[in-house]
């Protein structure tokens, strides 16, 4: 393998992993990323990073439970084999981290402190202070610059990956990048590519996402022939902070400590907050979920925050949409326990919660869909063949996906504290995939691949950066992507419909001729900054159509793709026989859903738009069922799931469908 | 970055022990003697015979060395002091004070640090010219411990050449003023570099004494300077005063 | 959207051109950042003398103020352009908001400088937890809370490089590494496992532009952004080198 190198295209937790994990094995790795390794998104991630350990396990906890945890929050629209290895692996990959020096928080006995976060019973979830992505990816940073010190990763700062480079026998061959500093675009072969590129927030304008975020080298894998699945899954988390630039998160842990969230009842209340007396405040959760509150989950509140909002036209102020999230009338000592994140918001808005209330609105923070990958099942273990080199391999041979770019972990919803865990668990295991895969290679290094694909693939992109930075029109890209955003945000987030969404395609297509006749305000040739955006701006339209489109066809609620259209209306009749009834129709529709909708949806490239399809999942390990939290029914329908499951166990079983099937790789 | 350097050469090498010995320079012994030499002038204030303790207090000192005084003088300060100054001023032309940006006690003492040193250093070497006998041709003031016939002139002398003109004194103030706050800020900076003060608190509890020693230091050299400034030079030469009192010294 | 304000920005093409400062009007927005500023700028660039310009070049990612990428000097001070709000800015200068790229680094262009040189300065120290390998081997060491309590706050450190810009021994005369790389020597040195290390970072510190360097001026830790304890690393280094030299001169 002497002169055999790999690529890994971003930096953050999944490609620093994937990094260091191939370093120790010899390989040398070219290390590419748009900024340096050390500031990739990953520090945003504050929570901590989940796994059972020794408390948990001895209050019944085990790792079957973190799977059935992480399968259930994502309603079962992951395959479950590289879930399971996941959880069966989270302690490892915490033991690990604590072995490369990441702070984790201390009990006064010396071991690490847990904490418990949403979804789940058990107190599962490391930390390190309010910063435990920070201080991850820190970690692996030093581990990656050990390697780099030692020779075997060469790393290309501010370097932007343009596309894969494919073969004529459809074998990736390297990647094209661009210095963006310099502009200088070029070709590294490599043997195998890894793409490790995060999640693509900015298609939504303002999200609680890194400025980096645009999704834009996912698109540019997909219009290179690699699958995109399940798009139309993005989580939104109900409180950030609108700010004029980006929305910051601002924990739950402000409602779990009293805080109340409501706005004024008369909308755009122009009154100093503090001074609107109690009668004119419209504490929308508590009136509508009496018994939750504040603290109903994550959707709910999103859906009700958002409904407020748009469907009533209550937001706190007209010019953006926001709702108050009130702390103020705690007592000083909650506000000392919250002082970490109240802090962020005096910092960030310059005003103290401490006496107003705060203004905050839901705001797009992952993408659980991403490039397809498929995976090899152990049928011993239920978990992952590791090494094989079907893991995290995406449809186009020698292309590898890890970390948030990727659809395999979290289905239709994530739980929190598990993308720490997702990210880093697949840059480990694609090692050794990828290790094997280069043992395996059949025709020799892409180093001794002739020179002239590498030079034409370059040429290609340097001519389609010309022809943008010279065409003349009357578009801004700034502007647009604002447009963008805010459609996608209106139209494709949290409460979705077949005629908005149908609305949206055609806006879309109205974006992508508008793109046409963009015009740059800077056509120099040093680090323009105003040609990246402008040419990350097409991805992000080109991919607002995969998601738009994804979200249109499938007509059903699941995760975090909520359509009330085709929502099972929930069990509430008096009487018992009648609730029963209701109740059964209620579970045939559910199953019927299941047959129809538990897939994943496969978008192809095509230039006239996505092709769908639309794939099983693999469910072999834990059987489908209805995610009830927070909704009427809930026991009725859990009671008459369980006898309908008994009477299907005594029927000669079905075979499982098999898991990805049809995979290339 | 220097500190990758692969090969170190010899500066490079003894980098930190130079540098160390830069810190003790200021200190031991340019610094203690910087404290008895203005408490010594200092004994030009004590009550009795004017000049007669101060007399005293520098004979006591030239005594005790007896013939190893020059060798003293040569070695135990001026090579560390022109060591420490020459070095310094090394490091100040390496440095972008930035007082003016960041304006902050310790990073306007920073700044005052190194203004001081480099006048205190100029005040020294024309201390050294004013007072010796090399720079009388010159119009200088000429120190004597003794006149040639063997009566005590240290205060006389000094005095006179402090009188010499008007501006002579407010140099002299600026001087022992820099000198002093050079000293005591380089205390406070000292005890941090030797890792003897590392936590906030107790670099600010040690700044408050440095600051108080450099208080008293500086009121015992301004008023050694305003003994000699004050002192009756014609009355003491007439009356023979303090050549009386200089007698009793051994 | 009656009420705007002036930015002026020093700004340069590229390495070898000379820099100007060009003046913008730019229409505040409630809780408005310098951020949000260069990007209203990019979407009209038209100065106060309706010349048409290009964009700001500026670096920026997280715009949370845990990247470090977005450090620039704004009113004379460096700091991160994501938290610096409009309203404290122009209550500091009521006439025009100054930015100017970072004075301690090359300028690339406009506010983008190259600040390679920290990290360079990070692999200089050996800042890292050298391990076995990242086979499962169980658990880390444990460890006491105060030491976690002391390992957190210098584990933040983003390498945005503030300190450095503040610190007035920070140039390339002096060679100097600089207060975050001192205090990531620190760090490591506090962990069990980084400790096998100690002596190889001690002796960097011990080196040309190594601990020696630093004139106390105290910036470092006034201008972090993270209110790191510089100087506590700065003075315990101090110390450690001292030791380390005793040590090296005497035999153990």
């Amino acid at each position: 393998m002497a002169n055999q190198q790999v690529v890994v295209v971003g930096g953050g937790l999944a490609g620093l992993a994937a990094s260091m994990k191939l370093a120790e094995a010899g390989i040398h790795v070219a290390l590419i990323s748009m900024v340096p390794v050390k500031r990739s998104h990953s520090v945003c991630a504050q929570g901590g990073i989940n796994s059972v350990n020794d408390y948990t396990r001895q209050q019944g906890d085990n790792e079957w439970k973190h799977f059935d945890d992480t399968v259930y929050g994502g309603d079962f629209l992951q395959h479950q084999p590289p879930v399971k290895e996941m959880c069966d692996w989270a302690p490892r990959v915490v033991d690990l981290l604590d072995r490369l020096g990441v702070p984790f928080n201390r009990t006064a006995e010396g071991f690490r402190d847990q904490r418990r976060f949403g979804g789940t019973l058990y107190k599962r979830t490391a930390f390190a202070g309010a910063t435990t992505g920070q201080q991850m990816i820190y970690a692996l940073d030093e581990q990656v610059r050990r390697w780099e010190a030692e020779g075997l990763v060469d790393k290309y700062e501010y370097w932007e990956f343009l596309g894969p480079i494919i073969d004529d026998r459809g074998d990736c061959r390297g990647v094209v990048a661009q210095d963006m500093f310099s502009m200088e675009i070029r070709s590294f072969p490599s043997d195998a590519v890894v793409l490790a590129t995060g999640g693509n927030g900015l298609i939504f304008g303002r999200s609680t996402m890194s400025m980096i975020c645009t999704g834009g080298a996912a698109a540019r894998a997909y219009m290179a022939g690699v699958d995109y699945a399940n798009g139309e899954f993005v989580q939104v988390h109900p409180t950030a902070i609108p700010g004029t630039d980006k929305l910051r998160l601002m924990s739950e842990s402000a409602r779990g400590e009293g805080g109340r969230v409501w706005v004024p009842r008369r909308p755009q209340d122009d009154r100093d907050p503090t001074s609107i007396p109690p009668g004119e405040r419209y504490y929308f959760l508590e009136e509508r979920y009496p018994a939750y509150g504040n603290l109903v989950p994550r959707d709910i509140a999103t859906r009700e925050i958002f409904d407020v909002c748009v469907t009533q036209g209550l937001s706190v102020e007209s010019g953006r949409m926001c709702v108050y999230l009130d702390v103020s009338e705690l007592p000083a000592d909650t506000h000392k326990k919250l002082d970490g994140i109240l802090e962020i918001y005096e910092k960030f808005q310059g005003a103290d919660p401490r006496v107003v209330p705060m203004k905050i609105f839901p705001g797009v923070h992952y993408s659980m869909g991403g490039l397809w990958i498929d995976f090899e099942k152990n049928e011993t273990t239920g978990g992952l063949v590791l090494g094989s080199t079907r893991n995290q391999h995406s449809n186009v041979p020698g292309l590898f996906v890890i970390g948030e770019a990727d659809y395999q972990f979290h289905g239709g919803n994530r739980l929190g504290a598990n993308s720490l865990l997702s990210c880093i668990f697949s840059g480990l295991i694609v090692a050794p995939s990828i290790e094997n895969r280069l043992n395996s290679l059949a025709n020799g290094a892409a180093a001794d691949q002739a020179a002239s694909m590498f030079e034409g693939a370059a040429t290609i992109h340097q001519e389609q950066m010309d022809s943008l930075i010279k065409n003349q029109g009357d578009e801004n890209p700034y502007t647009l992507q604002l447009e963008l955003g805010d459609w996608m945000t209106r139209q494709c987030t949290v409460v979705r419909n077949n005629k908005d969404l149908a609305a949206l395609l055609e806006k879309i297509e109205e974006f992508k001729s508008r793109f046409d006749r963009i015009s740059l305000s800077d056509r120099s040739n040093w680090t323009n900054q105003n040609f990246s955006f402008a040419r990350a701006l097409g991805d992000m339209i080109l991919m607002a159509r995969v998601m738009a489109e994804g979200a249109l066809k499938r007509d059903e609620c699941r995760g975090a793709h909520f359509k009330p259209e085709f929502g099972i209306p929930a069990p509430d009749a008096q009487d018992p026989a009648e609730l029963r009834r209701q109740a059964q129709a209620w579970c045939q529709a559910f199953k019927k859903k299941n047959e129809q909708w538990l897939k994943t949806t496969r978008a192809r490239y095509t230039p006239q738009g996505p092709e769908f399809s639309y794939e099983e999942v693999d469910t072999s390990l834990i059987p489908p069922r209805p995610r009830t939290y927070g909704l009427t029914g809930a026991e009725i329908i859990g009671e008459v799931w369980a006898e309908m499951s008994r009477d299907a166990s005594n029927e000669p079983p079905k075979a499982v469908a098999s898991a990805a099937g049809g995979s290339s790789a | 970055m220097e500190a990758q350097s692969q090969s170190p050469g010899l500066d490079a090498k003894y980098y930190f022990l130079i540098r160390r010995l830069h810190s003790l320079c200021g200190l031991i012994p340019v610094g203690v003697f910087l404290c008895f030499h203005l408490v010594a002038n200092s004994a030009i204030l004590w009550p009795g015979q004017p000049g007669a303790e101060f007399q005293k207090a520098i004979d006591r000192l030239h005594g005790a060395l007896g013939p190893m005084l020059v060798p003293v003088e040569i070695v135990g300060i001026f090579i560390p002091l022109f060591f420490h100054a020459i070095l310094g001023v090394k490091i100040w032309l390496s440095s972008s004070p930035n007082a003016s940006s960041y304006t902050h006690g310790p990073n306007i003492r920073f700044t005052l640090q190194r203004i001081t040193g480099v006048f205190a250093f100029v005040f020294i070497l024309y201390h050294v010219w004013h007072m010796h006998w090399f720079g009388k041709p010159l119009g200088a003031g000429h120190f004597e411990l003794h006149t040639k016939a063997g009566e005590p002139a240290a205060a006389v002398t000094t005095a006179t050449a402090i009188q010499a003109a008007w501006w002579i004194a407010p140099i002299y103030f600026l001087g022992v003023v820099a000198s002093v706050f050079h000293l005591a800020n380089g205390i406070w900076t000292m005890l941090i570099t030797w890792g003897i003060t590392i936590r906030p608190a107790s670099q600010r509890v040690s700044g408050y004494v440095c600051a108080v020693f450099g208080v008293v230091l500086a009121l015992v050299g301004i008023g050694a300077l305003s003994g000699f400034r004050t002192f009756n030079v014609d009355a003491t030469a007439s009356s023979g005063h303090g050549v009386t009192a200089a007698t009793h010294a051994p | 959207m009656s009420k705007s304000f002036k930015v002026r920005i020093l700004r340069q093409a590229d390495p070898n051109s000379g820099s100007h400062w060009e003046t913008f009007n730019v229409d505040y927005e409630d809780g408005m950042n310098m951020t949000t500023v260069f990007q209203r700028i990019a979407a009209d660039p038209v100065t106060t003398e309706k010349q048409p310009t290009v964009p700001v070049a500026f670096d920026s990612c997280c715009l949370e103020e845990v990247c470090g990428a977005c450090t620039m000097v704004i009113n004379g001070r460096v700091r991160q352009a994501c938290s610096a709000l409009v309203d404290a800015l122009l209550e500091e200068s009521p006439d025009a908001i100054e930015v100017r790229p970072m004075t301690k680094f090359p300028v690339v262009r406009d506010l983008v400088v190259d600040r390679h040189a920290m990290f360079e300065s990070l692999k200089c120290v050996k800042a890292w937890v050298h391990v076995d390998g990242y086979y499962d081997l169980g658990a880390g060491p444990r460890l006491a809370p105060q030491v976690q309590e002391e390992a957190y706050p210098l584990s933040r450190c983003m390498t945005c490089g503030c300190c450095v810009e503040a610190c007035p021994q920070f140039s390339d005369k002096t060679g100097f590494i600089g207060p975050a790389a001192i205090s990531q020597a620190i760090l490591f040195n506090l962990h069990p496992t980084g400790r096998v290390e100690r002596d190889d970072r001690l002796g960097v510190l011990t080196g040309p532009g190594g601990i020696a360097d630093c004139g106390n001026s105290q910036n470092c830790v006034k201008v972090c952004p993270k209110e790191i304890p510089l100087t506590d690393s700065i003075a315990k280094a101090g110390r450690d080198t001292t030791l380390y030299k005793l040590r090296q001169w005497f035999g153990r």
